[in-house]
């Protein structure tokens, strides 16, 4: 056992209301510069849909994440010999139209005009080549269903081997918040011809060194969530990076602090590296997601403690792992689940599935329904969360009409149901986490620089800021 | 005028070649990169970047085999001039034609498309001209061999390893045909462009990928 600390997120999709603020507070921190105008580190997509980019969940296409091949692990790419006559050209690369093309308007002609009988336009210019253009697609065109047919492209219902009906009545959405997901088995690392992708020791982030970087893009196609971007304008490679300045100084991500649903959970999860391989190995890709739960350890286990300790994880680091909601919610309470457990990178961002809208069955004077009756058809959710596996959804699901069973019979002083899953006052714990829990309850990070306690910080105080301070890293 | 051309500018060459790609790697290591444009246009890179980097590959290895090893060598072998004029050529035509293709192919695509002209420097449009003339000039001198019979391996190949051993025999050089002449002014302007320009990539070829763990890990 070699115990390794993450920093995991957790994102409750019943919360959040596509409002796009986590991706415009990214774009605004990271990718508001030349080359990188079409990036969204962080996006959010209506799902069903074709998302961004264009198709990104269909492997057969871009050949992402890894496979088992006669029972070995590896990159669905192709091997290193393979990969390397792809050198000249990749026939598995994106391009920049299947994300979108990027543009801005002429504002200038709104303001410049001369007087004339017709108001001005502000036509599209491309932000590329700054020529005029028409706009066909946008980073976000299925916004709320609004591209109507393409939902019916989702790769999932292809998978699912049905249609489903935009018919109003039966009509149903949901929205997916992605980031990368900083995986405990990382394809873009290992497609990384160079070796400029890594995995930090310490908190698990994974990120590109620009100075190593020479532009093979192999990162691009083999990560399955698309969530590499290629700057055409640096030439090189541009990811998500947990906004680790941030995290480096106790703070959330970006994404995580501007959240206005509040969506999103951050914390450390302690996990064992030796284990990572063999489950990422599971035959079964429905099982991939308990043994992905069994990789994750118990941060109050004593030999996990001392095996930590031994790997150099400071205390600051192990008193968040114990406190940590994300452990909490995906280990303990297992109310979250991997996207797409079946590309073998086992992410460490965790979705809590949604039950909204729970009134499905409303004519029938239901207040809860059974979680086979959602409007959310349960097959496509496990599509997206556990390899086609049903059950798990529904046990998931489960587990937070139980919550809110418990929480209703408790307001109405009604008395509690028997032969629960869980004690009461655990259903009394997830809701007030997943409901009305503060900033400081959703996001625990240990505080100061890593592996830096927080006297020592004081003694940093009027130093240069987080490039150096004091000379800790 | 000979011993500037082939006395002076080839070390002038390698000296630019070797000393500023050190220092571009010392001090610009992030601007370094295949600078690849796959990403703005692919459909017509599909034949093109393969074809002209296996037409480069072929014609390195014949210069290697041309300039390198000595005429004594190969005909110790049992490779007399006649056999080697023909293997010269057999190899030669097919990596010119390729070479020559696959780079004008990758010069409609670059300058008629708007997204690629966008991404085309001026250290580019420089680099394409000097690499361009390099080729041409190369694939006009082999083509040169099946009508007139030059042998580059009695002057320049003695020529270019008295470079090598830093005492440059300039007698060989006189009277060398056009097209040969041309070449050599040319190769040594693309070498003193290499380090300032994306030519730098040959020397990223990722050997080390094959030796190395899948995952790979750091400290901060």
């Amino acid at each position: 056992m070699k115990i390794m600390a993450q920093v995991a997120m957790v994102m409750n999709l019943d919360k959040c209301i596509g409002c796009h603020t986590c991706s415009i507070t990214c774009k605004n921190t990271w990718t508001n510069r030349e080359g990188a105008e079409y990036m969204y580190f962080n996006n959010v997509e209506t799902k069903p849909g074709i998302g961004y980019p264009k198709q990104w969940e269909n492997q057969e296409k871009w050949k992402g994440g890894w496979q088992l091949k006669d029972g070995d692990l590896s990159l669905r790419t192709g091997s290193k010999l393979d990969r390397i006559l792809k050198l000249f050209y990749h026939p598995e690369q994106p391009e920049l139209e299947d994300y979108y093309h990027p543009w801005t308007y002429d504002y200038e002609t709104l303001i410049h005009s001369e007087r004339k009988n017709h108001q001005p336009v502000a036509r599209p210019r491309s932000l590329i080549t700054h020529k005029r253009m028409d706009i066909k697609w946008g980073p976000n065109w299925e916004d709320d269903l609004s591209n109507g047919e393409s939902a019916r492209n989702d790769y999932n219902l292809q998978k699912m081997a049905q249609d489903i009906t935009l018919e109003f009545h039966d009509i149903f959405m949901k929205y997916l918040p992605r980031n990368c997901n900083h995986c405990l088995n990382p394809a873009c690392v290992a497609a990384c011809p160079s070796g400029a992708i890594y995995k930090r020791e310490e908190d698990g982030v994974v990120l590109v060194n620009q100075d190593g970087c020479r532009g093979w893009r192999h990162c691009i196609p083999a990560c399955p969530y698309k969530k590499i971007y290629y700057n055409w304008k640096s030439n090189k490679a541009e990811k998500c990076t947990f906004c680790y300045p941030r995290l480096e100084n106790g703070l959330p991500t970006i994404c995580t602090d501007t959240c206005v649903g509040r969506i999103r959970y951050l914390g450390v999860i302690l996990y064992d590296l030796d284990a990572v391989k063999a489950a990422a190995s599971t035959t079964d890709p429905q099982q991939i997601y308990s043994s992905v739960l069994d990789v994750i350890k118990d941060p109050t286990d004593p030999a996990v403690i001392e095996s930590a300790k031994a790997s150099g994880i400071s205390d600051a680091w192990l008193r968040s792992a114990e406190i940590s909601p994300v452990y909490k919610i995906i280990k303990t309470w297992k109310l979250a689940l991997p996207l797409h457990p079946e590309y073998r990178t086992l992410p460490m961002v965790w979705y809590i599935p949604p039950l909204s809208p729970i009134a499905k069955k409303i004519e029938d004077r239901v207040y809860l329904p059974d979680s086979k009756e959602m409007r959310i058809p349960v097959a496509y959710l496990a599509e997206l969360f556990s390899a086609g596996n049903t059950q798990i959804i529904y046990q998931t699901l489960q587990r937070l009409l139980d919550m809110r069973t418990v929480m209703r019979r408790k307001e109405l002083g009604e008395p509690m149901p028997q032969n629960m899953e869980y004690e009461i006052n655990t259903y009394e714990k997830m809701y007030r986490l997943l409901g009305i829990a503060k900033y400081s309850e959703r996001i625990k990070l240990p505080a100061g620089l890593q592996g830096v306690e927080h006297d020592k910080l004081r003694e940093l105080q009027g130093s240069v800021g987080y490039s150096c301070p004091g000379g800790y890293c | 005028m000979n011993e500037f051309l082939y006395g002076v500018l080839p070390y002038v060459a390698f000296t630019v070649l070797i000393g500023g790609t050190i220092i571009r790697y010392a001090q610009g290591e992030r601007g370094w990169t295949t600078k690849s444009s796959e990403f703005l246009s692919k459909d017509d890179l599909k034949l093109a970047g393969p074809m002209f980097h296996l037409g480069l590959f072929m014609a390195f290895g014949g210069h290697i085999i041309g300039i390198l090893i000595p005429k004594f060598v190969t005909e110790a072998a049992g490779v007399n001039e006649n056999m080697y004029h023909f293997i010269a050529l057999a190899g030669g035509i097919p990596a010119g034609v390729l070479f020559t293709l696959g780079f004008i192919m990758l010069m409609i695509r670059r300058f008629s498309n708007d997204k690629m002209k966008v991404n085309t420097s001026q250290i580019d449009k420089l680099l394409y001209l000097i690499l361009g003339l390099t080729i041409l000039t190369g694939f006009a001198g082999t083509l040169s061999g099946m009508f007139n019979h030059f042998d580059y391996r009695e002057h320049i190949s003695p020529w270019f390893r008295s470079l090598l051993m830093l005492s440059p025999e300039i007698s060989y050089m006189e009277d060398i045909p056009i097209f040969f002449r041309l070449h050599m002014l040319l190769w040594c302007l693309t070498a003193i462009l290499f380090p300032f320009s994306r030519l730098v990539h040959c020397l990223s070829f990722p050997f080390e990928y094959f030796c190395r763990s899948n995952i790979v890990y750091r400290r901060k």
